[in-house]
């Protein structure tokens, strides 16, 4: 690895690595399947530690519950958003195919709970639109469905009717001015702020699956807003969704250099933190390129 | 097998007057109950805010004993961020202050931690809101409670169906808690102050952003049972400015110029409450807390410190909000 940054990064991931295989979120944390998940993401994209990536994709095959899901934590069975992130972890690796399609028919057979479109609620989205929550038998929001989107696209499923409903519901939540929060465009009337974060993953998401036309508003808001930002959540989730447009700022770079640099003044970052920093350090693109998928063109 | 008629009267008999003694114990425990709340004025950020709630701390019968060597966790309200946008979080300054006072009180270790409720990058709420640069400057540490593992706690409330709850571990290492709200109203719940700032210690990774396994089971029953679970030791809440109308984000400033804290939270929200002009019976999760969390009624909370009167402010309750619709007292 020639980038100094990457392998430092790289260096303050492994010791988040636990002997028995995966990675704990913090240190002297315990094993979570999430911290474990892009940890192998990380690695994979840098190219680093096939060792550890080969525990820590055992480790959550030996998470994983009968119908597919991978929890947060065995005491949290309802807590299953990791499962997207399980799938991309396995995607690739001959051994995990079993355990890769069983999470994809869990994904594939849950959603968010819906409800009748004429009773629009306090937030003006159309809630019959199916997505999938971070929890199970709560609401779909943007973050945990653009990872379902993005995990089932990876492993060539991205033309499934519940990939192309998903994509509808992240549209119809999209701000009005351009952008994504959480998941709510509006409350009572109130027109909410997007956020870079959620912004970007959803970007990501969506790269192949709507035309550009549709997203010049989003791609706008997050150009201009990655400009200030030199945290690792907000800057990576940033420059990978507009990496998977193809509009990856040329400072990227420089920003990411700084983000690293903060890291001591935040107390360290967490393994999340740091995996989200490798992987927009190392791919051009979207999430989706660590396995050789560039920015998408547009259909239409 | 069957009842005869003397029975059931019996039965029924037995039934009232259980009824009727559960409400005398309430009506009891209502009326004894008292709580002290500090209402301080305040009229901006750059007044000494340490000096304010140590004196607050003095009147509320809290001495340096009682903080000496202890480890205190403040937890603010840091919700998003917008540039100059203060009245949206408890201000950085409410929250050095906070800091310098159990400081300066004895406790061994300070710090400030967070877990925003619908920012999943905490770090560029802590940044962005100020927070960091006061903190950084004053070698507190600040600590994301949305990415930690957690651990489960009965619910000692139960009035959820969630029979545990889940707390991220910063919390076991603590022997203190305070709340560090602001002062605003909320879409949702009425208004949010000490209580209801509790939502944020719940770790998004097990509750996700928003916290909608929360709002799913209540939100009045989630901040009764987060609050008799967990008991926090303190409520501060920034007036100083607030927000009101269509909090709690998208709400306008309201200069409040006050300070108010209590070792009762429910007691300090009752007072927010009435600051604000707003009836704390009318709030569904105060109305709820007066039995087990602490007093609503006005007779019951000794105030002291500026006097409600003197301070009390209308806050802009929204028509086409109905959870704001009849609050006002």
């Amino acid at each position: 690895m020639s980038d100094p940054l990457i392998s430092g990064a790289i260096e303050a991931l492994k010791k988040k690595s636990l002997r028995e295989g995966g990675f704990a979120n913090g240190d002297q944390g315990n094993y979570r399947t999430d911290a474990t998940a892009w940890a192998i993401l990380a690695l994979t994209a840098g190219g680093a530690e096939p060792e550890l990536v080969h525990l820590g994709r055992q480790r959550l095959a030996a998470s994983q519950l009968p119908d597919g899901r991978v929890c947060i934590s065995p005491e949290h069975p309802e807590v299953c958003w990791p499962t997207a992130l399980a799938i991309l972890a396995w995607h690739k690796s001959p051994a995990h195919q079993a355990a890769l399609s069983r999470a994809s028919q869990f994904l594939l057979n849950s959603s968010g709970i819906v409800y009748d479109p004429t009773a629009k609620g306090l937030d003006e989205h159309n809630p019959s639109l199916k997505g999938w929550p971070w929890v199970a038998g709560t609401y779909s929001w943007i973050d945990p469905t653009a990872l379902g989107i993005i995990a089932l696209k990876a492993t060539g499923q991205g033309s499934q009717p519940r990939v192309l409903e998903a994509r509808d519901m992240i549209m119809d939540r999209q701000c009005l001015h351009g952008g994504w929060n959480y998941g709510n465009r509006l409350v009572y009337g109130a027109e909410l702020r997007p956020m870079p974060e959620n912004t970007g993953l959803a970007l990501d998401a969506l790269a192949g699956l709507t035309p550009k036309a549709n997203l010049e508003a989003s791609l706008n808001y997050l150009q201009s807003r990655v400009q200030g930002l030199r945290t690792p959540l907000a800057l990576a989730f940033s420059l990978l969704g507009l990496g998977a447009w193809g509009e990856r700022p040329a400072a990227a770079p420089s920003w990411l250099a700084e983000c690293w640099q903060l890291g001591d003044q935040f107390g360290g970052y967490d393994t999340t933190a740091i995996a989200l920093f490798i992987l927009a350090s190392s791919l051009s693109g979207g999430l989706g390129s660590i396995f050789g998928q560039e920015s998408y063109p547009p259909p239409g | 097998m069957g009842f005869t008629r003397r029975e059931f009267l019996g039965a029924c008999l037995g039934g009232a007057a259980l009824g009727v003694s559960a409400l005398l114990l309430r009506r009891y425990i209502r009326r004894r109950w008292h709580e002290k709340t500090f209402i301080a004025r305040v009229s901006d950020y750059q007044a000494d805010i340490a000096a304010v709630i140590l004196a607050g701390l003095r009147e509320l019968g809290i001495s340096p004993e009682e903080i000496r060597g202890r480890r205190v966790l403040l937890k603010p309200n840091l919700v998003e961020s917008k540039a100059k946008y203060f009245h949206i979080n408890t201000h950085p300054l409410v929250v050095r202050g906070a800091a310098e006072a159990f400081l300066k009180m004895g406790a061994s270790r300070v710090l400030v931690a967070e877990g925003p409720g619908h920012c999943q990058d905490t770090l560029r709420v802590f940044v962005e809101s100020g927070l960091f640069e006061v903190l950084r400057e004053d070698k507190i540490p600040f600590i994301d409670l949305n990415y930690q593992d957690g651990y489960l706690l009965p619910n000692a409330g139960k009035y959820s169906r969630l029979s545990t709850l889940t707390f991220p571990v910063t919390l076991k290492e603590v022997d203190l808690i305070v709340s560090l709200a602001k002062l605003k109203t909320h879409h949702l719940a009425g208004v949010t102050l000490s209580l209801k700032n509790m939502f944020g210690v719940m770790p998004g990774i097990y509750y996700g952003w928003p916290k909608n396994l929360l709002h799913f089971q209540g939100i009045a029953a989630s901040i009764l049972d987060i609050n008799l679970t967990l008991r926090p030791y303190l409520g501060i809440v920034d007036g100083i400015v607030g927000m009101e109308g269509d909090g709690p984000i998208m709400g306008d400033p309201k200069p409040a110029g006050v300070l108010v804290l209590g070792r009762n939270l429910t007691a300090v929200d009752a007072t927010c409450a009435r600051l604000m002009k707003i009836d704390p019976y009318r709030i569904e999760y105060l109305n709820q807390a007066q039995d087990r969390l602490g007093p609503v009624n006005e007779a019951s909370i000794i105030q002291a410190g500026e006097p409600i009167s003197a301070l009390a402010t209308e806050f802009k309750l929204l028509n086409q909000i109905p959870a704001q619709k009849g609050l006002r007292a």
